[in-house]
């Protein structure tokens, strides 16, 4: 598991920063400070205030809970129910196999990212509504690559024997799957991690996600649109936030899936 | 042939899933469709028997199943229904807003291959050099940048900083170029770094140095030897970068203002005019699933042995 | 008591198992020899319940075989080990399954018959060699007492010195635990030195079914008679009958 090193450490550091940013914020994200409307950076505001006077620094810092914590939650809820659901199709017999992939590839019929906005839209604006519409535009990649994976493994030597000693089908796969699927779902997990904190951002971004005045990454980037004139600086923090987020997690996905593919080749 | 007709038949199946899928997310929608529609249409408070009437009108008092044949019949004949706002029909609407949005998917996609294939090439030339290096980097960063952050970006610099382009609307075809740009530069990214694998690995396959022993041309290798093996991979990832090009479009839309399919939709998501939101789902659903289709067909026709074990 | 009747299995439009009847005492040896393509592995899975046979059917004691009442030893013995696992935690999942408690004494009981010692047991398949590893594959099929033990080629990974003395081990357990047991194979000299009877499979279908004396002495079948002879000139049956 040492290839899994770098991908823990990044998700470590992000998942400290939505736990701990909050604590770091010099001042209230909702305090407002009309006076020092759009203020540049400097002084009490590190760096600047938006158009109510809100310190900046602060909104991203707490922001990082919002955008990255429901990342985390999202992708997680994904993983769990796409390696269920990737598993039953492979563990089922031929049938259910049949079944579960027709309907993940219904699933699969629509851009994810334009689903979760109907779907988040549809359901009206909010917090709830947004995990709704990531998680279940969220969970198909898990359930391929684990029914993928899963259907290899069903005709290994260790994974018959299971059977015949007659062990559950939760202690197959909790000893014989999901170990050996391990690595390639923390690769899937880095890819979709990343695209729900690009999802979140997005719905924010359209007004469908988190909801003023709590500041999400996204909606602090519908605020600062309207500003881009006087304080185009307002815009560049929660974007860069943003793809610093993503890009960290996508290279540690890179040197995950390199590490892996290494290994599996010369066999 | 038997596996092109399994393709098809499978095709089928999706679209009917999908369109069940979307009947049944707006069915389970949160409030009275027939007082949404009331309060759009006559924009004040509305007296019982009009919601009634309404209700009645749009087949809303039917049961689940009714209202899904009442809308999938009509559909099937590619009749989209009208607009539970307006009451007037969807299809012509939705056919000026694609006509807007077809120039700006196009024009990003050919910025993207325009970008991509020459940037791939350089890059493999040298593997592990700075051009290669360089072009990685830039193509991660592409990937992980927002496509509405990026469009604001462009915006700043050139319509706001600059002044050489306008930052929104429609009027003329330069108002296409900033839209263009965000989405091409997106797609760009994403393709970069598939082609780079797809030519490398290509570049490695064990035949290689036997036709060049052989005496084949360095030119006459790369064209028929290399790219066709290239184009599995691509044409795998063609269908994956459609769905980045539909989002892409949908978002690139809304920020700059465009009245595209993009607008449309999320015009109709904030009125809560379901008719809408299916028939433009379900168009792209329609084109994500064709495209998808001929991906598989032609990955068929370039290596036949790629069967159905893959699901 | 096993008993295989009428079993017929067909996959794919092909009839892979045709019309197959055995029996097999507790106690006893059957060897099933065949060819590769013999069917000897789809009449395994069908004897285990892996598969569902199209007609046909098999019983034990008159009843469906339950469960964990059949174990299997396997040709490829580190395949049969979960890599990620050590050989104990493998050897004990029978046990586990149905909620048996350890038993150590009988475990190292076990493991002296077989010749493992005790530590090799803390490594991962990986790490021991494949006798050991095969030995390791016998004493997960023993450890839960089952009545029946089928064994799919069980020496073809090893070499000659170790085929001899593993398959002696397996016959002194067997005398000690009194399973029976069915092994398919292609090795006649195997079958005459450990079976007490002997079924021919070829192409599906069982062409003789006889006691191991009688069937060396003189086979009825074409086929078995080809095997025989042909077993006799490569002086396979000598060496393996002697020792």
């Amino acid at each position: 598991m040492r290839e899994l090193r770098p991908v823990l450490i990044v998700a470590g550091l992000l998942a400290a920063l939505a736990l701990f940013g909050p604590a770091l914020a010099p001042n209230a994200p909702n305090a407002i400070d009309i006076p020092n409307r759009l203020a540049a950076p400097g002084g009490q505001y590190p760096l600047g205030t938006d158009a109510m006077g809100r310190c900046i620094l602060s909104r991203l810092l707490h922001g990082a809970s919002w955008s990255l914590g429901l990342a985390f939650l999202v992708s997680t809820i994904g993983l769990v129910t796409g390696t269920l659901i990737g598993l039953s199709a492979a563990m089922g017999g031929r049938r259910i196999d049949w079944v579960v992939m027709r309907v993940t590839d219904i699933f699969l019929a629509f851009p994810d990212l334009v689903a979760a906005v109907v779907i988040a839209g549809v359901l009206g604006a909010g917090t709830g509504s947004l995990i709704f519409a990531l998680s279940a535009t969220g969970w198909m990649r898990y359930a391929r690559v684990t029914r993928g994976i899963g259907l290899g493994l069903a005709k290994r030597g260790h994974v018959v024997q299971a059977r015949l000693a007659g062990l559950s089908p939760a202690a197959i796969a909790r000893w014989h799957y999901l170990p050996a699927l391990a690595p390639s779902l923390t690769v899937v997990w880095t890819g979709m991690l990343a695209r729900a904190i690009l999802g979140i951002s997005a719905l924010g971004f359209l007004g469908f996600g988190v909801q003023p005045p709590t500041p999400e990454w996204g909606t602090m980037l519908l605020d600062a649109r309207v500003h881009m004139r006087s304080t185009p600086l307002q815009m560049i923090w929660p974007g860069g936030a943003v793809v610093l987020c993503v890009l960290a997690i996508n290279l540690t996905g890179d040197i995950l899936r390199d590490a892996l593919t290494e290994r599996t080749e010369p066999a | 042939m038997r596996q092109i007709l399994d393709l098809l038949l499978r095709a089928l199946l999706v679209l009917a899933g999908a369109a069940l899928l979307t009947f049944t997310l707006l069915w389970h929608a949160p409030g009275d469709p027939a007082t949404t529609i009331a309060v759009a249409r006559y924009d004040s408070v509305v007296s019982q028997e009009i919601i009634a009437q309404i209700r009645a009108e749009a087949g809303l008092d039917a049961g689940y199943w009714t209202a899904f044949r009442h809308w999938v019949t009509p559909l099937l004949a590619g009749d989209l229904g009208n607009s539970a706002v307006s009451g007037r029909p969807i299809w012509p609407e939705m056919r000026t807003a694609m006509a807007l949005t077809a120039p700006l998917a196009l024009s990003g996609l050919l910025i993207g291959l325009g970008l991509s294939i020459p940037l791939a090439m350089l890059a493999v030339r040298h593997p592990g050099g700075w051009v290669d290096r360089g072009a990685v980097a830039v193509a991660s960063l592409g990937a992980a940048m927002p496509a509405y952050w990026l469009a604001l970006l462009l915006i700043l610099l050139f319509a706001v900083k600059l002044l050489w382009l306008p930052a929104m609307g429609t009027g003329s075809a330069r108002h296409l170029i900033l839209p263009a740009l965000t989405l091409g530069l997106g797609t760009a990214a994403a393709l970069t770094r598939i082609l780079r694998s797809a030519l490398l690995e290509a570049r490695g396959a064990p035949f290689l140095p036997a036709l060049a022993r052989r005496g084949v041309q360095r030119r006459e290798r790369a064209l028929s030897h290399i790219a066709p093996h290239a184009a599995i991979p691509v044409l795998t990832v063609a269908g994956l970068e459609l769905a980045f090009l539909l989002e892409g479009t949908v978002m690139v839309e809304v920020i700059f203002a465009r009245p595209g399919l993009g607008g449309f939709l999320i015009h109709a998501i904030q009125a809560r005019d379901f008719p809408k939101v299916q028939a433009v789902v379900l168009l792209i659903a329609l084109v994500f699933v064709v495209v998808n289709l001929l991906t598989d067909l032609l990955y068929q026709l370039v290596d036949p042995r790629i069967g159905e074990s893959d699901a | 008591m096993l008993t295989v009747e009428t079993l017929t299995v067909t996959r794919g439009g092909r009839t892979v198992l045709r019309d197959v009847n055995l029996t097999l005492a507790p106690g006893r040896t059957l060897a099933v020899l065949g060819q590769s393509g013999a069917g000897k592995s789809t009449l395994v899975a069908s004897v285990l319940g892996l598969l569902r046979p199209d007609h046909g059917q098999v019983r034990w004691n008159g009843a469906p075989l339950p469960r964990g009442a059949a174990a299997l030893v396997m040709q490829e013995p580190r395949a049969a080990f979960n890599p990620r696992l050590t050989l104990r935690r493998s050897v004990q999942e029978p046990l586990r399954a149905r909620r048996l408690p350890d038993d150590p004494v009988r475990l190292a009981r076990l493991c002296r018959g077989l010749e493992l010692p005790p530590e090799s047991l803390d490594r991962l398949p990986g790490q021991v060699s494949i006798g050991q590893a095969q030995r390791a594959g016998v004493l997960r099929a023993l450890i839960a007492a089952p009545p029946l033990i089928l064994f799919d080629e069980p020496l073809s990974a090893l070499d000659a010195m170790t085929q001899k003395h593993t398959a002696r081990m397996i016959s002194e357990l067997q005398r000690e635990e009194g399973f029976a047991a069915l092994v398919v194979t292609h090795d006649l000299g195997y079958a005459a030195a450990h079976a007490d009877a002997i079924a021919v499979l070829r192409a599906g279908q069982i062409e003789e079914t006889a006691e191991t004396a009688t069937f060396f002495a003189a086979p009825q079948s074409a086929y078995g008679r080809s095997l025989v002879e042909a077993a006799v000139s490569l002086g396979a049956l000598g060496r393996q009958t002697a020792a």
